[in-house]
């Protein structure tokens, strides 16, 4: 083997060694996570012990821990790498860095669901416990339904699909704010705490059905690494040139991420920033490969999730600082300096 | 020789813009063949229509024999490599693994070593191997084009398509580049053909088998670089005077002198 392959070879495992690490650190966070909390004195080591039976807990241990502590976290680490791969996806196949699980309209329309479940008390599944969360997932699937008839318009550009998602965005905008003019204060409070984006919502059996679909797709999004890379790095004519569909790459990367955001928004409501951040830090990592791309952003998703859900429990315990806020507190200004830092800003 | 691509009658509109007209052509194996053509003539259009970028009115395009709307694009791309003249993205990669998006059509999903191996001999043999380890998006364009050129390459299909692979290149990078294509379709045990979309009538002239001059969307002139680049044709198509100067054995020169008819209007530089 000469020498330029080798180099190669060396690269990528020194890749991996990094991604392999940021992956042990988000276990360990995630342990670290579960041990925190103000209601028992359930430290790490005994949390440790338990989950892996090698302690008895009592019956409020085990409740804390099983019922609101692992599903919480659990749901940190699923979110969190669900979103970060849709971001990826999005970004890659539209060719665009500035696109977010949110672009598409997604989100907006599982606020638009949500709105509706609030305020109005309309909802797919009324009068059940989980009316805001099916309405919310019902109406992010409308606009997964939008993307699916756009795509098979010919010569749909990439550029269409964001101007579209805008609009979506737009629209449902106009509806919400409208029901939050006639909505009552208890309304608009229920409104807003659903749109700030919370981990607490979902039980065991939710986060773990969420789990399966998101994993369950992960396989699917690996599938087309190859497609992604050669439409992110030379768009569409090279794309075809080395055989890659991209209006077809592009319709079902598009689906898959929109699923996997209605997925896990529906259940927690609005977490942007995660989307956008994780894919270009892990880029900062190991470059725009999409066959590592993907499970880097997943993992690092998970990371800065697991990470923000943690402080906002902790800092000002025992009042809880939703995600959704502390991911863009914290990871905003350590975003711009990723990218600051690494672009040479000095003149 | 034996034909690789046979076009036929092939129509092609922009909107109202009738670009390619009835257009008749075919590439033979072992040949290297350059469209020549003013800004717009539809040089660009025509090599898109042959990757399938671009769909045609009418007309037919086969390739071996096959008609190309029928062939899946993977199998596609390993007959055809289209080489745009430049890409520009938002995203980077290292050049070894822009080379190696060459190797997709071959490849299931996982590298093989005869991939790697590939690409680094092809990157050697464009001498970009000092390149192979930097960002993609840090190189200039003359290197740019030097890596979707190795790209088309490493990917080893039938065919290649440029569309002005000298454009970003300095003098010395441009008779490089264009030795290697001719020295990679010339390889009678790999049969290979190039068509090749130029500006540079110098450049044709010197590394062409076959010229095919593009004018209002017709072929007006196919054959050798004597036959086709002649002062009169020159002269029509491109609207300058020339002298064709024999001071090579193997290939003509062409002096470009001035424009013919030049428009006399009342200009006023400003300065």
């Amino acid at each position: 083997m000469d020498s330029i392959s080798e180099k190669h070879i060396e690269n990528g495992k020194t890749q991996f060694l990094m991604v392999l690490i940021l992956g042990i650190i988000t276990v360990f966070l995630s342990l670290f996570a579960m041990g925190q909390g103000s209601s028992s004195n359930l430290d790490m080591m005994s949390t440790i012990n338990i989950i892996l039976g090698l302690e008895a807990a009592t019956e409020l241990q085990s409740d804390i821990i099983w019922k609101l502590r692992f599903p919480r976290i659990l749901m940190a680490i699923i979110g969190g790498a669900a979103l970060a791969v849709a971001g990826s996806l999005m970004q890659g196949c539209l060719g665009n860095p500035l696109v977010s699980p949110l672009t598409l309209g997604v989100a907006s329309g599982a606020a638009l669901g949500a709105a509706f479940a609030i305020v109005l008390g309309v909802s797919v599944l009324p009068y059940s416990n989980l009316a805001i969360v099916a309405n919310a997932f019902f109406f992010s699937l409308i606009v997964v339904a939008i993307i699916i008839q756009l795509g098979s318009l010919r010569s749909i550009s990439a550029e269409s699909y964001i101007l579209v998602g805008i609009a979506i965005t737009f629209i449902s905008g106009a509806v919400v704010s409208t029901m939050q003019y006639f909505a009552t204060d208890a309304q608009l409070s229920q409104l807003a705490h659903w749109s700030f984006g919370s981990l607490s919502r979902p039980d065991l059996i939710q986060v773990l059905a969420i789990s399966i679909a998101v994993l369950g797709l992960m396989p699917t999004a690996m599938k087309w690494s190859w497609d992604l890379n050669a439409l992110s790095i030379g768009g569409d004519e090279f794309a075809i040139s080395t055989g890659v569909n991209p209006a077809e790459t592009r319709r079902n990367m598009l689906i898959l991420s929109a699923f996997m955001t209605s997925v896990v928004i529906a259940f927690t409501g609005l977490i942007g920033f995660v989307g956008l951040a994780a894919p270009h830090m892990s880029r900062l990592i190991i470059g725009n490969d999409y066959r590592k791309l993907i499970p880097c952003s997943a993992i690092f998703g998970a990371f800065l999730m697991v990470f923000a859900d943690t402080l906002g429990r902790t800092l000002f315990a025992p009042i809880v600082i939703p995600v959704g806020i502390m991911l863009s507190i914290i990871g905003g200004p350590f975003f711009m300096y990723l990218l600051l830092a690494n672009r040479g800003g000095k003149k | 020789m034996k034909e690789i691509i046979d076009v036929t009658n092939l129509n092609f509109s922009w909107g109202n813009n009738h670009v390619l007209k009835d257009l008749n052509l075919n590439l033979k194996e072992n040949e290297l063949v350059s469209i020549i053509g003013i800004n717009g003539a539809g040089k660009s259009t025509l090599l898109k229509c042959l990757n399938r970028i671009l769909k045609p009115d009418s007309g037919e395009i086969s390739i071996f024999g096959e008609e190309l709307s029928d062939v899946d694009l993977i199998e596609l791309s390993k007959h055809i490599s289209y080489v745009p003249q430049s890409i520009r993205s938002n995203f980077s990669m290292d050049v070894f693994d822009v080379v190696l998006l060459g190797r997709r059509p071959h490849i299931q999903w996982m590298i093989a070593g005869e991939d790697r191996e590939k690409v680094s001999k092809t990157l050697r043999y464009l001498n970009l191997e000092e390149f192979a380890f930097r960002r993609f998006d840090q190189l200039s364009g003359g290197e740019r084009q030097r890596v979707i050129i190795a790209k088309a390459v490493a990917q080893d299909p039938a065919v290649y398509l440029f569309d002005e692979p000298t454009s970003d290149l300095d003098l010395k990078n441009q008779i490089e580049i264009m030795k290697r294509i001719k020295e990679l379709i010339s390889v009678p045990e790999s049969p290979k053909s190039a068509l090749i979309a130029i500006h540079d009538i110098n450049i044709a002239a010197r590394f062409s088998d076959r010229i095919l001059l593009l004018h209002e969307g017709r072929i007006i002139a196919d054959g050798t670089p004597q036959e086709v680049l002649t002062t009169k044709n020159i002269a029509e198509v491109f609207n300058v005077t020339s002298e064709i100067v024999n001071m090579h054995p193997n290939y003509i020169r062409i002096i470009i002198k001035d424009e013919i008819n030049e428009k006399k209007t009342n200009r006023t530089v400003i300065l």
